[in-house]
Order: C-alpha cells, then structure tokens, then sequence
C-alpha cells in the first residue's frame, strides 16, 4: 500500500504539559535512589532510562543516572526494567507523590 | 531459647485486638474483601497509601462486574458506559484490519456485565461500601512492613507515628507494584518479561457536543471497547493499544512488555503518539485535549506467577498475587481481583469462627478460587502466551500486513474477474503463513483462543 495514506494531525501534548495535568504533593525527598552507583557506571543498557514515561530517570555524566522524581508517575516499571536489580523503589511517604484524577 | 511449641497450644500473639483484619490497599480487591468481611461481622480496617481510594489507581478499562453486582447497590455504581461494541484491530504500519462485534444482547441488562469506568471515582465509591458495611478506612498511609511472630502475620507496620497496627488477619490487595508481600518474602520480584508498562492519556473533547458518540455510533449510554495489535499499535512489541469510551471522554492508551520496551528505540511516551497518529486511530482521537497522562505496570505471568496465596496470619489478593489474564484477545484483571478479594474474605470469616488463623485454615480461599473462573482461565491460556512468543513477528507484523493485503486484492477494482483477485488475496496471506501446512499448523495452535 502506498505509504502516504492521509494522516490527520495529532496534536500531541509535550511530556510536560502531560505530567502538569498530575496532581503532585511533594514529599520533601526522593522516594527512588540506585542501589550501588558503581554499577550503574558499569551499566551500558539504561533500562531505566528507557523505560520511565515520564522522564524521571536520565543519563548522567558519570553515568550514573540522575532521578528527577517529582516527575515520577509510581508506575513501577523501572524497578522491574532494571536489568542489575539496582533500582531502590519505595512509595512517596504518607500519601505524598502524584494523585490521578480519573485513573 | 523456647521450645517449639505447636499451633494449639502456643501462647497466643499479641494482637490490639480492635481489629479481626487488616487489609493493604482500597483497590478493587482490597475493597471486595473489606466489604464481603464486615458484613459478616468481623472488625475491617483498610490502609490506603492514597489521598483517597483511586488516588493512585488507574487502569484501561473495562471493569467486568459479575461480582462486584452482587456484592453492592450496584445502580449507585459511578459508571461511564457499558460496552456495546469490542473491536479487535490488526494495524501494520498504515493498514487496518479490524472484527467488530455488536450484538443486540449487550445493549439490554445486565450488559455482559462489561462498563467503562474512571478509577478515581469508581474505587473510592466501591471503598465507600465496605464502609458503610462497618469497615475503618484510613488513608494517606502506606504500610512498609508485615509484623510476625514466629513466622506467623500478625499486623503491619506504615509510615505513620506509632504506625504498627496488630490483627489475626491481614489480607495483602496491594497491586502489581507489591513491595509489601515481596519484602516479605511471601512472592520473587516478577521478571520484566512477565510485567507490561503502560501509558495512557484521558482525552476530552472541548465545545464539541456528541463527538464521541458520532466517532464511534453510539447512542445513550452504549460504548465501545477498541483493542490494536501488531506493528501499528506497539511497533515489535508484545502487546497493544486500546480505546474506551467514558461519558464525557476518551481513553487511549498502550501496553507492551517491559522485556520489549528497553529493547525498543522509542519510549513509552513516543510508542503511544505513534499509535495516536496512526491513520485507522487519529480520526478517532484528534481535536482532544489532553486531561490526563498515567502510567502503571501489569503483572502478566499468567498462572505460572501466582504465589503461595496463603500463610499463616495473610493471604495475598488481586494484582498483587498476579491474578490477571492478559492473552491478547482478554484483557481482565478486575473481575479476578473482586472475585479472589471476595473468597479470601469467606475464608477468614470461616476460620475467625473457629479461632483459627493458620495456613491450613485459610486453604478454602485458593480452594474456592480454583473452583472458579479465575484460575480456570488462567490455566487454559498458560500456553497462549508461550505460542505467541514463538511466533510474534508472524503474529504482531507479518500476518497484519498480509491481511491488508490481501482485502486489497480481494476487493481490487480493475477489469480482472474475481476469481483472480480471491486468488491473488489467498496467495498473500499463505505466503506469509508459510503455505496451506504452515497455516493449518498455526490454525491448530491457536483454537482453544476461541473454543
Ligand atoms: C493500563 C491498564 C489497563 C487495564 N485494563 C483493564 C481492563 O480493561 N479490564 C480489566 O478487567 N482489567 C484491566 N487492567 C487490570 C486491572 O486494572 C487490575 O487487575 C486491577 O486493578 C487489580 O486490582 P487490585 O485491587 O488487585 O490492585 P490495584 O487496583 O492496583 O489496587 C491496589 C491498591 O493498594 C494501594 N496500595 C499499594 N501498596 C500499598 C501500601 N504499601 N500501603 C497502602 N496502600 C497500598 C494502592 O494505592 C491501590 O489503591 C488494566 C491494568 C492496567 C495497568
Ligand atoms: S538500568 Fe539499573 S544499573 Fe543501569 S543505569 Fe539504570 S538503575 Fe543503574
Ligand atoms: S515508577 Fe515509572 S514514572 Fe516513576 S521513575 Fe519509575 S518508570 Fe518512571
């Protein structure tokens, strides 16, 4: 079939615009940490970085990856995704982190 | 050192005694336990992590309620629509081939039992009757830890001041993210091929009146349930897309293996635009505004995953026991959820009458539960998932764009006789089945999907 069948524009709505339509109570401190840092600086694959949908996780320059959680979306898949078992996942204290509104 | 003592006769744990059970989390399964519980009189508290019962919760979705009516006024139940149309939609890079089914029954009650429906509200609406059943709920507490004795659960610990709570019950309803029963040593991690990430975005449509019952015929309060497969969906990825109709909006959204998703060169973010801007898709969901963007993990080892589902002093429910039947042509979680929340809960309710609350004693809830559907169909698709590994680029790429191909010859508008046209369709499709052996094997395979 050809390759240009017509397609209608799809506005897509930056992954900021998307992670500002979650509530969020920030709970002071990070709930996600990398268990021994070294092994993330031997860690070639990124899963964690390639997983996360909401930009949370992202390569850093030592490589170790830098942890922007108050974007996280407590989603969970990093934690399974990470080849090395190296991801330190706990939930936001009492309640804090992100609220859905419709789920 | 004490000598080990026997079950009868060991003194007894320390419990507050306020209440006979504990249950983690005001999910569906959670919700089912607590209230099939305090209606039978034993004291419930529920511990919910967020600011409400849904806070955190989200899902596609089609909530399958057999159960959930039973067990509730279901006529107050915040529903969205029920579902009037499934559709099953193979999409190659820019080609659709899709079955719809839309039979007359689903539009009289109850349904099939089958509505969309909004988390944040539905779960919070469901946690309120096991309330108004007696139960305590608290929220904006999260439990970190299991108390025991002796090996036996006997409370949990959560991150409030003096936050240890006892009880001879504790039901775990935690969801697939089951940080709780894994440090517990009760179930293993789940491995990233046996867990989906999904994403997805609630799209509402500003100023413009009837949009989606026009886009997708309907009339009332019938909806639609829309699945996707192949390359168009989730690029090589085992998994999908889907489109479900709430009231006043629009869910959209994919599901793929964690395995595939690291291997993929897009992100989950990026995988669910490309679905979005497919040709067969965009129509259906352009000139929206985005309301909401989500993520969550589904466990989907199927049978195999599911853990010891009880011990002495717990017993483990829901998502977070890997009760989820996810095959491609089912997606169901909720149903199994309410359900095994529902028999866990007759369970303890029968061994609190007996004073007991050992392993053995809570042995009716799997019992119960593999009586019922929800390990019957778990077991009777074990294989399907491991036939479709097998054969996933035939089944996700090659087939869904043979099949395109093949209505476009079969349908072709030229001044050839059909005849040639059914033959050029049929040539097409075998070739990528590998001729009239290969298809037969593969019809073979696959029938108990559909028998
Ligand atoms: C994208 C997606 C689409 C889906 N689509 C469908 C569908 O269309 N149809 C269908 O039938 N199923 C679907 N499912 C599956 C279905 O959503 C689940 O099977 C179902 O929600 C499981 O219910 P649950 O009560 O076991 O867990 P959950 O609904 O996850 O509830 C767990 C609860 O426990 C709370 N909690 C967790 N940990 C703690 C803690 N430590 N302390 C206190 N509280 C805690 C959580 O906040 C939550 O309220 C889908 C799932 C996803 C992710
Ligand atoms: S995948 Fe694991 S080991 Fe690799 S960088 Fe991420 S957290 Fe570190
Ligand atoms: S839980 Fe999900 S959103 Fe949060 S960091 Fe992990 S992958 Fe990203």
């Amino acid at each position: 079939m050809s390759a240009d069948s017509p397609t209608q524009q799809i506005e897509n709505d930056s992954l900021e615009d998307r992670l500002y339509t979650v509530r969020y109570d920030d709970p002071g401190d990070s709930h996600l940490d990398v268990k021994v840092p070294e092994v993330c600086a031997e860690c070639e694959t990124n899963d964690c970085v390639k997983v996360c949908p909401a930009n949370v996780w992202r390569e850093g320059e030592d490589g170790v990856p830098q942890i922007a959680y108050e974007n996280c979306l407590e989603c969970s898949s990093c934690r399974f995704a990470c080849g090395y078992d190296n991801v330190v996942w706990e939930y936001p204290k009492t309640g804090g982190g992100m609220t859905f509104k419709h789920g | 050192m004490t000598p080990e003592l026997d079950t009868e006769t060991r003194a007894a744990p320390n419990y507050d005694d306020q209440f006979d059970a504990i249950v983690v989390g005001a999910g569906l399964a959670g919700s089912a336990a607590a209230l099939t519980m305090a209606s039978r009189g034993l004291e419930v508290l529920i511990v919910e992590r967020g600011s409400s019962p849904g806070a955190k919760n989200v899902f596609g979705g089609v909530l399958y309620t057999p159960t959930i009516r039973e067990l509730t006024e279901f006529d107050d139940a915040p529903l969205e629509r029920y579902v009037a149309e499934r559709r099953f939609s193979m999409l190659s890079r820019d080609d659709e081939t899709a079955v719809s089914l839309r039979p007359g029954e689903w539009h009289r009650e109850p349904h099939n039992d089958s509505y969309t429906v909004l988390r944040g509200e539905f779960d919070e609406w469901f946690a309120e009757q096991a309330v108004e059943a007696g139960a305590t709920l608290v929220t904006e507490t999260t439990v970190t830890g299991l108390v025991r004795e002796r090996g036996r659960i006997v409370g949990v610990e959560t991150d409030r001041p003096d936050g240890t709570i006892r009880a001879p019950y504790v039901v775990l309803a935690e969801g697939g993210n089951s940080l709780v029963s894994e440090g517990a040593n009760l179930k293993p991690t789940e491995s990233r091929e046996n867990v989906a990430v999904a994403v997805k975005e609630v799209l509402e449509f500003p100023d413009r009146e009837g949009v989606i019952e026009d886009r997708f015929r309907l009339v009332d309060d019938a909806g639609v349930s829309y699945h996707y497969f192949g390359e168009g969906a989730v690029g090589d990825a085992f998994g999908g897309g889907f489109i479900y109709t709430n009231e006043e909006t629009v869910s959209v959204g994919v599901a793929y293996r964690i395995e595939d998703a690291v291997a993929a060169d897009q992100s989950p973010e990026e995988t669910l635009n490309a679905f979005k801007t497919h040709p067969a898709v965009a129509p259906l969901v352009r000139d929206a505004r985005t309301v909401e963007y989500s993520a969550k993990t589904i466990p989907e080892g199927g049978a195999e995953s599911v853990p010891d589902l009880v011990h002495d002093g717990g017993v483990i429910v829901g998502d977070a026991a890997g009760l989820v039947l996810n095959n491609g042509v089912h997606l169901e979680g909720t149903n199994m959820a309410v359900e095994s929340g529902y028999h866990a809960a007759r369970a303890i309710a029968r061994a609190a009458d007996r004073g007991r609350t050992d392993a053995a004693a809570l042995r009716a809830y799997p019992e119960a539960l593999e009586q019922s559907f929800v390990v019957q169909n778990l077991e009777r698709y074990a294989w399907l998932m491991d036939a479709v590994e097998a054969d996933r680029d035939l089944l996700f790429e090659e087939l869904p764009r043979a099949f395109a191909d093949a209505g476009t010859e079969y349908f072709r508008m030229d001044r050839q006789p059909k005849e040639v046209h059914a033959d050029d369709a049929k040539d097409v499709v075998l070739d990528a089945l590998g001729g009239w052996t290969g298809a037969a094997k593969l019809a073979l395979r696959y029938r108990k999907v559909v028998t």
